[in-house]
C-alpha cells in the first residue's frame, strides 16, 4: 500500500503542544535519507527558519524540526512532534500507527536500494502492530 | 535501574554485587567477584553482564577473579542520550578506564560481539596487561563482518535513519525479539534471559546504542571505524598473545566457516575454533561449556 501522507502548511498552534515522539541524530548515515528531506521541504533554501509540517492518516498533523550540527551537511537530525491538544494526553496506538505510515513514506522517499516492501516485511518480523 | 527492578525469576540467576567505578566521565556498573588471576567477560549489543551468568560460577570456583562490566549505554551502566557519545574508540578506552581502575594485570579477557572490536582495541594497546585472549561471535577487521550486514532486509532497514529509534528505540526489538531469534533454545531464553535484556533498557532513550552500535559497522571505505578495524586486523595478526577461539555451531550471522576460520588465520597459534551448541549468544545456549574450555585453555597456559 502507498504510504498516505501529506506534507502541508504550518498548522495553527493556539491551544495546541508539540510532543515529541521520535528523534534521529544521524539522519545523514544513508545520505539518501538527508536528501529525501533536503528535497521535500527545500532546505537548501529555508534552512533553519522553519520547521515542515504532515498530516498522516489519522488527520493528526506532526512537526519535523530540522536539526544542525557543526562540521556536518544539514540537516543532520531530526525531531518529529506530534502536535496535540495542549492540555491533553495523547493516543500512543494512533501515534505509533502514523509514525509507521511516516517511515514507510520516507523509505519510499529515499528510493532504490530501499523499499516499503522490505520496511513491512522489517516490521512484521519483528512483529510491530502497526506493520501486521 | 538498579539490579533490585529486576523480577526475582532474573534477579536469582544474578546473585552479585553492583560495583560502579567512574570511568571517562561515565558511571560503568561492573561485578568483581572471587580472587585470583583476573577473567573479564565483555558483552556486546544488547546485551548485559547477564549474558554470562552460567559461565561464572565455575570460574569462580576453579579460583579465578571475575569481572563483568557492563557497556556505557547498557545494562546496569549509565546510558548516554546522544549518538554523539558513543564511539568504538571511546567504548575500549571505557574498558581502559575500569581496567585501571581495578589495577588489573594478567588479564584473560573474553570476548563477544561488540565486545570484540572495544576488548581487542584494549588488548592490543595493553598487551603487558593481558594474560591471554577469548574470542567468540565478534571480527575484527574493516570490511563488513557479513553478508547479512549488507543486506537491506533486515538489517539495514532495522537501523537506517528514524527506523532505527522507531523499531530499536520505542519497540526495543533487538533486546528483545533480535537476541530471541539469535539463540537455539528460544524456549528457555523466553524464561529464563529475555526480561533481563528487556528489563534494563525500559524507555526509548535508554535504547540509543542498541540502533547506534549497528551503525558502527564498516559497510564500505568511509566508515567512521575504518581507520581502528584495519589497525585491529593487522595488529591481530602479529599479536602472540595465548589465544583460543570458540563459536556457536548454528551462527549464521557470523557463521564458523568464514569468521572462526578467519580468526584461525590471523591467530594461527590459537586453540579451536571449538564448537558447541549455540548462535550467535552462544553463552545464553552453552554457558557451562564455553565456562569449561576457558578452564581448560587456562590451565594449560604456562605458569607466570
Amino acid at each position: 500500500m502507498t504510504p498516505r501522507i501529506k506534507i502541508i502548511e504550518a498548522p495553527a498552534l493556539t491551544g495546541k503542544r508539540r510532543a515529541l515522539v521520535l528523534m534521529e541524530d544521524r539522519v545523514g548515515h544513508y545520505p539518501e535519507f538527508r536528501a529525501f528531506f533536503d528535497r521535500s521541504f527545500d532546505l537548501g533554501r529555508v534552512g533553519l527558519s522553519k520547521p515542515g509540517y504532515v498530516c498522516a492518516p489519522s488527520s493528526m498533523v506532526y512537526e519535523l524540526c530540522f536539526i544542525g550540527r557543526s562540521g556536518e551537511a544539514f540537516p543532520s537530525g531530526v525531531e518529529i512532534s506530534a502536535i496535540v491538544d495542549a492540555l491533553e494526553p495523547f493516543d500512543e496506538t494512533v501515534v505509533d500507527r502514523d509514525l509507521w505510515e511516516i517511515l514507510r513514506w520516507m523509505i519510499e522517499g529515499a528510493g532504490a536500494p530501499w523499499s516499503v516492501e522490505d520496511l513491512d516485511a522489517t516490521g512484521k518480523l519483528y512483529r510491530i502492530p502497526a506493520a501486521q | 535501574m538498579l539490579i533490585s527492578d529486576l523480577p526475582s525469576h532474573l534477579r536469582d540467576q544474578w546473585p552479585y554485587a553492583p560495583k560502579y567505578a567512574r570511568v571517562n566521565g561515565w558511571r560503568m556498573h561492573y561485578i568483581d567477584e572471587g580472587a585470583g588471576e583476573p577473567v573479564v567477560l565483555l558483552h556486546g549489543n544488547p546485551t548485559w553482564g547477564f549474558l554470562y551468568r552460567d559461565v561464572i560460577p565455575p570460574l569462580l570456583k576453579a579460583g579465578y577473579r571475575v569481572i563483568v562490566p557492563d557497556m556505557i549505554g547498557f545494562g546496569l551502566s549509565e546510558k548516554p542520550v546522544n549518538e554523539h557519545a558513543h564511539s568504538l574508540d571511546g567504548h575500549s578506552a571505557n574498558l581502559a578506564g575500569l581496567m585501571q581502575h581495578l589495577k588489573l594485570e594478567n588479564i584473560t579477557l573474553v570476548c563477544h560481539d561488540w565486545g570484540g572490536p572495544t576488548g581487542l582495541s584494549y588488548a592490543l594497546s595493553h598487551q603487558d596487561k593481558i594474560r591471554a585472549l577469548v574470542i567468540m561471535s565478534t571480527w575484527a577487521w574493516p570490511a563488513p563482518p557479513a553478508e547479512f550486514h549488507t543486506r537491506i532486509f533486515p538489517w539495514r532497514t532495522m537501523h537506517a535513519p528514524l527506523v532505527g529509534p522507531y523499531l530499536l528505540g520505542r519497540h526495543n526489538v533487538l533486546a528483545g525479539r533480535g537476541v530471541y531469534l539469535s539463540v537455539v533454545d528460544r524456549e528457555k531464553f523466553k524464561q529464563r534471559g529475555m526480561g533481563a535484556y528487556e528489563a534494563v533498557l525500559p524507555d526509548p532513550a535508554s535504547r540509543l546504542l542498541t540502533w547506534t552500535w549497528p551503525r558502527w559497522i564498516p559497510l564500505d571505505n568511509s566508515a567512521r571505524a575504518n581507520e581502528r578495524f584495519r589497525w585491529l586486523e593487522s595488529g591481530l595478526s602479529r599479536c602472540k598473545l595465548p589465544a583460543m577461539i570458540i563459536w556457536g555451531r548454528e551462527d549464521e550471522v557470523f557463521d564458523a566457516a568464514t569468521f572462526a576460520t578467519r580468526f584461525k588465520k590471523m591467530l594461527p597459534h590459537a586453540e579451536g575454533p571449538h564448537l558447541v551448541t549455540g548462535r550467535h549468544f552462544l553463552q545464553e545456549d552453552s554457558g557451562p561449556e564455553i565456562a569449561a574450555l576457558v578452564l581448560q585453555f587456562l590451565k594449560k597456559l604456562p605458569a607466570r
